[in-house]
């Protein structure tokens, strides 16, 4: 029996307390009600002529298109491990100079919206852009075309890899050194133990990580449509500004489609070594270190350069924009404000507060009681978060335009109590909950597997009831992994633009929406104080979801 | 909350009469608070105080402080010193809250200008949501379709997503003495009413071509050699679009092809936006480009002696005029407010303010153009009906098909 087979055996023991009833109608809940705007699409779809529907679904672009975004998702995610997992490593089992500077540097890249990525690098690296003038006079007369699948595959990795670099560390950081050495013992060659033992436990951290990325390339459009590649979300956000809401919610619905397909993976790439999660506690003090030495000079060249692609060059090309801005800028609107960094913060925070609290129910019953449903639960609240968030937001509004006008007036004492919903900061929270759920819910997932059953069934032992030695062992056990998870979500509100522009309330200007709105305007330049205010709030908490690490 | 330009001022004039009030606190304009909307609209009490006068002639000192709502800088030295259409001055009192949907927005501009004639009452508030047009279309369409729309208003800075919603079902007629003093290519149905004006033009670098040396045929540009790897344009672009659009269905498919082919077999540049086009012309890196016109003028803030200038082909699709324009949205509890803030809008102050700060063609034909654009009736633009502009879907398909999108 193999290491990992006695782990599973001993996760599958026990299952003691029967079925948990309360806990998965809560879970099935909080899945159904994540899942609804798919309603909305259907609707949408259904008033699509059949005939016209065929000719989309059937025609040759619809193909391309397809097989466009497979490969797109394909190369990103492949390229995001590539980069995200040595960083993980370099950061966590070797001697790399300045590790704590690099572990913070290399994790900020998911605080910069891509398509603010997108559009600096287009603005550095493009035709006539800064960086290729300054190498002109190099005698470097061309650099490859920025455009197109390469440069999306390369903009969209370097700022989504982060989520493959923090989950492969937490899997690195709670990774018991001393199976690896037992399975050395028990005579397996170098080789086999990496694959069987190593391999084993880094890959689920890996496959979430994963997941996430594929994910977020699958629903971004801001990239692809800044590097004109054409994606399903590309075509959806064109069929939008063509005003074709049904045709587009057709193609949305193909999207979910794929999606399905890429949960259906990571599920089977979770499920061979799912028992992985469970260590014997991730402080085994074995001193692991590996001395880099000579690969020293090479490692700090990889860190600097991706560190210098990811942020000082997006960072730059603003500032350069602010110092062009012309100072006197009639078209411009309004002027900064710190309420923008407030109004961002609090929504994020609130976002993050909810997701949390919802995903814990979900990522326990999935952890704890696995069961083809509770795995089902688990993977619906996926799906939102590769719904474009322009098709969220519009399902939203009808949602919650047809409340407000169904429900007629509620008067009490004469005073209508009728709740307003629609462009108020509840229903915008709920849409963020809606997109980003499933980053609290991976996370919470494998701390809970991580926790020793043992410890429970102690408290059991000791007249404990499940609810209470759920609160007193397992809450604080799996803490920092809420915390990791929420501040993900809190990260990805901080950025959110599409479903924020939709569902804000009137009036209720955000960083992103304020970056926008200069856009707009043609004054790149006053985009570059937000910027920096979004990297700097961000990054702090960046620090919050390290130190949970530790 | 947005804060807009200056103080708010209008505390002090508590229980003063409108016309003192306004010579008194001149352009007071104010930081007001945009939370807490919709919660008064079912319950719209206004109802208009005096009439709507007559357009007639004014003197610039007849006018209300019109130093104060135009900008500034050498261009408008030479604006006119006498205006004919409605002052703001004998306009009905605004009174009540009224919500207007944003689309585009110039980047504040038209913000700013409705936070002024905001502060320049004491019982009005205006709410402004600012989007994508398009965005916005696609809202109040699913806010109509799923019941009420929080909207009064939508204001968009292109006429195709305005004439979406209104086929949408989802506008109300303006009344005629609202639209009487525009001209009739800019409210081609009774649903909605130009503001500004935006013409296509061709800038082109100064020490690359001469004026006469640009073609006044958009067609020439995609078979002339002169052309060849020299000119620039912004498919995705939203302008753009509406202008292959118009070209589409005044010249047909097939031409709208075959110059779109052309212009990629010319090596024609491919930029984001056509603030970017205007300033690779003005760096000579392009000699021309396809943009609005009021790019060049932006690029004349950045760097005022750059050589750059317009021209303007004549009568085809490269001359099209398309304009930001305004409806009102069906089943408001506003309807006569909303009438009044558009007729504010359309007054003298109102384009004279847009027109010395945006550069966009007034389409009040009294106030001119800034500096020396042509007038819209110089410029020859085609005989278009600029509600067919919503009908960009197969224009966009067109485009994808010939590989320019």
């Amino acid at each position: 029996m193999s290491v990992g087979d006695r782990l599973v055996s001993r996760f599958d023991r026990g299952e003691t307390d029967g079925y948990p009833t309360g806990l998965t109608l809560l879970s099935g809940a909080i899945a159904a009600v994540v899942l609804s705007p798919i309603v909305w699409i259907v609707m949408r779809v259904l008033q699509v002529d059949t005939d016209y529907a065929l000719s989309i679904v059937a025609r040759p672009m619809t193909v391309e298109i397809l097989l466009t975004s497979l490969g797109l998702v394909a190369a990103v995610t492949g390229a995001s491990i590539c980069i995200g997992v040595p960083l993980a490593f370099l950061t966590v089992r070797t001697d790399l100079p300045f590790r704590r500077f690099w572990t913070i540097a290399v994790a900020l890249p998911l605080v910069i919206p891509s398509y603010l990525g997108a559009f600096t690098f287009i603005s550095a690296f493009g035709p006539g852009g800064q960086l290729a003038n300054a190498l002109a006079p190099l005698g470097i007369e061309s650099i490859p075309p920025v455009y197109g699948f390469w440069g999306t595959t390369l903009v969209l990795t370097l700022y989504t890899y982060p989520y493959v670099f923090i989950t492969t560390r937490a899997s690195l950081l709670s990774f018991d050194q001393q199976l690896v050495e037992a399975a050395r013992t028990l005579g397996t060659t170098r080789w086999r133990a990496f694959r069987r033992v190593t391999l084993r436990q880094l890959l689920p951290g890996i496959a979430s990580g994963s997941l996430l990325v594929a994910l977020y390339t699958l629903s971004d459009f801001g990239t692809p449509s800044l590097m004109r590649l054409d994606v399903f979300t590309r075509v959806i956000f064109v069929e939008y500004n063509a005003f074709g809401r049904e045709t587009a919610a057709m193609l949305s619905l193909q999207l979910l489609a794929i999606t399905a397909v890429i949960l259906s993976i990571e599920s089977r790439i979770g499920d061979s070594s799912r028992g992985a999660y469970v260590g014997t506690g991730a402080s085994s003090g074995s001193d692991t270190t590996v001395s880099l030495g000579a690969w020293k000079a090479p490692a700090l060249a990889f860190c600097t350069s991706i560190v210098f692609l990811c942020l000082v060059v997006p960072l730059a090309v603003l500032t350069h924009w602010l110092v062009r801005s012309p100072s006197q800028a009639t078209r411009q609107g309004v002027g900064f404000q710190w309420q923008f960094a407030i109004n961002s913060v609090s929504v994020s925070l609130a976002a993050a507060i909810v997701c949390a609290a919802a995903a814990v129910p979900v990522a326990y019953l999935a952890a704890r009681h696995r069961s083809r449903l509770s795995e089902l639960f688990d993977r619906m609240t996926y799906v939102g978060y590769a719904m474009p968030g322009i098709v969220l937001g519009l399902a939203l509004v009808f949602f919650a335009v047809y409340y407000e006008s169904s429900v007629g007036d509620l008067l009490l004492f004469g005073v209508d109590v009728t709740p307003t919903l629609y462009q108020t900061l509840p229903l915008l929270i709920f849409a963020y909950v809606i997109r980003f759920l499933p980053q609290a819910v991976g996370s919470t997932r494998s701390s809970v597997l991580r926790v020793d059953r043992s410890l429970t069934e102690a408290a059991r032992t000791l007249g404990r009831t499940p609810a209470g030695a759920f609160r007193r062992i397992t809450l604080p056990l799996i803490a920092p992994g809420v915390i990791g998870g929420a501040a993900l979500v809190f990260l990805t509100t901080m950025k959110e633009l599409p479903a924020t522009l939709v569902l804000h309330p009137t009036g209720f200007e955000t960083l992103v929406t304020y970056i926008w709105s200069v856009r707009e305007s043609g004054y790149y330049g006053f985009a570059a104080v937000p910027a920096l205010v979004l990297i700097v709030v961000s990054g702090l908490s960046m620090v919050v979801i390290l130190s949970q690490e530790e | 909350m947005a804060e807009y330009e200056g103080d708010d001022h209008r505390s002090d004039a508590t229980g003063r009469g409108r016309r003192q009030f306004l010579k008194l606190t001149g352009t007071a304009t104010g930081a007001v608070s945009l939370v807490g909307c919709a919660s008064n609209s079912d319950e719209s009490t206004y109802e208009r105080e005096g009439s709507i006068p007559d357009p007639k002639t004014y003197t610039v000192d007849e006018l209300f402080s019109l130093e104060e709502w135009r900008g500034s800088g050498p261009l408008i030295d030479d604006r006119p010193s006498e205006y004919t259409g409605r002052s703001m001055l004998d306009l009905p009192d605004l009174r009540g809250e009224l919500t207007v949907y944003l689309g585009g927005g110039e980047g504040g501009l038209y913000a700013n200008l409705m936070k002024r004639v905001q502060n320049t009452y004491q019982d009005f508030i205006v709410n402004i949501r600012e989007a994508p047009s398009s965005q916005l279309a696609n809202t109040i369409s699913e806010e109509v379709n799923a019941g009420q729309s929080p909207a009064d208003i939508f204001w968009a800075i292109d006429a195709g997503s305005i004439g979406i919603v209104a086929e949408n079902d989802a506008t109300v007629s303006l009344p005629d003495h609202l639209v009487s003093e525009i001209p009739d290519t800019y409210h081609p149905t009774d649903q909605w009413v130009g503001v500004m004006g935006r013409a296509r033009s061709i800038p082109y670098n100064t020490e690359e071509f001469s004026e006469s040396e640009i073609p006044n045929d958009i067609l020439t540009f995609a078979q002339d050699s002169r052309f060849n790897n020299a000119m620039g344009w912004a498919p995705t672009y939203g302008a753009f679009q509406a202008f292959v659009t118009a070209m589409r269905l005044i010249d047909g498919e097939s031409e709208a092809r075959q110059w779109l082919n052309g212009m990629q077999e010319q090596g024609v540049n491919t930029y984001d936006n056509e603030l970017v086009v205007a300033n690779r012309v003005a760096s000579g890196e392009l000699s021309a480009g396809f943009s609005n016109h009021y790019y060049s003028r932006l690029v004349f803030e950045e760097r005022p002696n750059a050589p750059i200038d317009l021209a303007f082909t004549q009568g085809d699709a490269g001359a099209l005029v398309n304009c930001s324009g305004t409806e009102i949205i069906k089943n408001t509890a506003n309807e006569t407010l909303a009438v009044d803030f558009i007729h504010h809008l359309l007054s003298i102050e109102a384009q004279e303010f847009l027109a010395t700060r945006g550069y966009e063609y007034p389409l009040l034909p009294s106030v001119p153009p800034i500096g020396d654009l042509p007038t819209i009736d110089e410029l020859n633009p085609p005989d278009f009906d600029l509600s067919q502009l919503a009908d960009l879907e197969p224009t966009l398909q067109l485009m994808r098909e010939v590989g320019a999108l």
